[in-house]
């Protein structure tokens, strides 16, 4: 057997108690009553109602205010208020401040029956999508757990196994078969990667990095990024050159997840040139923003590709040879720059290449200039 | 050198744990397994071991903190050096909020992240066998 509904009926007249409680009670509803305001909201903790009928006009706490502390305080519980004199501006008041329905006196038993029912199917369906929301909140907080669990564990496994291979059979096998030993272990690796970077875009908040905020210098920034990018322009026979100027005012932000953004750009610069032209990343100041760019010479983006380019797996159509990537590097740098309250641009021509162009507020004069180590951005 | 050195690694899956025990028994160390956390607290109260390489992400959730957390009170134990081994860095954020990553269990630890380089393994093993060493010498 189901437990009873739980209703609870406020009202200064005892007539009304009565009746509600022998209607209500005759169905599967548990009911409880209070004379006044104050003693139906203490009967609220204690009696944990599913519905509360209100009259609207009490001595003491009006009808009005113990509706809105329990909207407050109780959201999950439906209220239907009891209007005694009968106007259809106070019950629209009333449906205003959150009660489900209106129930003008008298009423009869069916009526008192009908919005009770009506009130209580609401409240489940409520409850229910407040469930589903909550389930889908929770297994997007999850995901992290869950995809490193079910697949960085095998392939960290794998991984483990290749390093001590590598290891053990370093004299043993030809330089072909360390090689492939070798490659192997980059594929995996680039797979790991990529599972990272799935992470950072469905789960990790990244409003969080506001707490780690300080003032930077964005010629740091550019200058570990260009570091980190290095080698792989090597490789491509580009060459990147920084035109930052050495007067540029501060930025306030995270300089590792900044430097991320940067390390996007660049690599995506590099990745679109042809071999042997330039990367320019240029910076300054303009309409009291801090402007980076970064500017290629390379393929260029087609124009019907350009809008899908900051969203999750949009990559462009047109792929150079050897050109891999998950295509999440620019919506995860779009997310960090936004956090940083600045915005990311693009204007590209097909065969003439691509400048992004990344906007940030100057860091405010009153800031604390200097920088307390506890609050450093961890690695 | 003295002796060899003995090591316990406790972590519930078979082949990573094979892919680290290699190249530690290659290193000249003497390394036992535990592929759950009873056996692995078992090992720990019936033989004594220089070191303890733990995987902080063991079951369904976080197993290996359990361990720690009672090697932390375990006055005998509370001394083993134990190099913490995590699959991922945003879990150990998301288990410790607003702490350092780095959630220092016991008196002498460090934190790498799954798969370990070879060199950086053998490394973080060595260096952890000398602090916890140098820590014995003083208390002496």
């Amino acid at each position: 057997m189901r437990p009873k509904h739980k209703i609870l009926v406020i009202d200064d007249e005892e007539v009304v108690l009565d009746s509600c409680t022998q209607v209500l009670s005759a169905g599967d509803c548990h009911v409880a009553t209070a004379p006044n305001g104050t003693d139906g909201l203490k009967l609220v903790e204690t009696f944990e109602p599913e519905l509360v009928f209100i009259d609207l006009k009490m001595p003491g706490l009006s009808g009005f205010e113990v509706l809105e502390r329990l909207r407050t305080n109780h959201p999950e519980i439906e209220a239907i208020v009891i209007t005694g004199y009968a106007t259809v501006s106070s019950a629209i008041e009333a449906m205003k401040k959150g009660a489900f329905d209106f129930l003008p006196k008298p009423f009869t038993p069916e009526e008192l029956r009908l919005i009770t029912r009506r009130a209580l199917e609401h409240r489940e369906l409520a409850r229910q999508a407040a469930a589903l929301r909550r389930e889908k909140e929770m297994l997007r907080e999850n995901f992290a757990a869950i995809v490193s669990h079910e697949l960085k564990s095998p392939l960290g496994a794998i991984q483990q196994n290749l390093y001590a291979l590598i290891d053990e059979l370093g004299d043993k096998l030809s330089d072909e078969q360390k090689d492939r030993l070798v490659r192997l272990k980059k594929r995996v690796d680039d797979l790991l990667n990529l599972i990272h970077s799935w992470l950072r875009v469905f789960s990790v908040d990244l409003s969080k990095l506001k707490e780690n905020f300080r003032p930077l210098e964005l010629a740091t920034v550019v200058a570990r990024a260009v570091d980190i990018v290095h080698q792989h322009a090597v490789r491509k026979s580009v060459e990147i050159e920084v035109a930052v100027p050495g007067d540029l005012p501060m930025v306030s932000g995270d300089e590792g997840s900044l430097t991320e953004v940067v390390v996007n750009l660049l690599n995506n610069a590099v990745k679109y040139s042809f071999a042997n032209s330039k990367v320019t990343v240029r910076a300054g100041t303009q309409d009291g923003e801090v402007f980076l760019s970064v500017i290629d010479t390379g393929v260029g983006i087609a124009k019907e590709d350009l809008k899908h380019l900051f969203q999750d797996f949009g990559r462009g159509r047109k792929q150079p040879e050897g050109a891999e990537g998950c295509g999440l590097g620019l919506a995860i740098s779009k997310r960090i720059v936004e956090v940083h309250g600045g915005s990311i641009e693009v204007q590209s021509e097909p065969g003439k290449g691509s400048a992004f162009t990344v906007r940030l507020p100057v860091a405010r004069a009153d800031m604390d200039v200097v920088t307390n180590p506890s609050t450093g951005s961890q690695t | 050198m003295n002796q060899t050195k003995k090591l316990l690694i406790i972590d519930d899956d078979p082949d990573f744990v094979a892919g680290m025990k290699s190249i530690l028994v290659k290193a000249n160390y003497e390394v036992d397994v535990a592929y759950n956390p009873k056996d692995g607290l078992q090992a720990l109260q019936t033989k004594p071991y220089d070191l303890l390489l733990l995987d902080i992400m063991m079951g369904r959730g976080a197993e290996g903190i359990m361990i720690a957390r009672k090697l932390g009170k375990d006055p005998k134990l509370r001394n083993l050096p134990v190099l913490i081994i995590t699959g991922i860095r945003e879990q150990m954020a998301f288990l410790f909020p607003g702490q350092a990553v780095h959630p220092h269990f016991v008196a002498v630890d460090e934190l790498v992240e799954k798969p370990v380089e070879p060199k950086l393994l053998l490394e973080k093993v060595e260096a952890l066998l000398k602090t916890a060493e140098a820590r014995k010498g003083q208390s002496k």
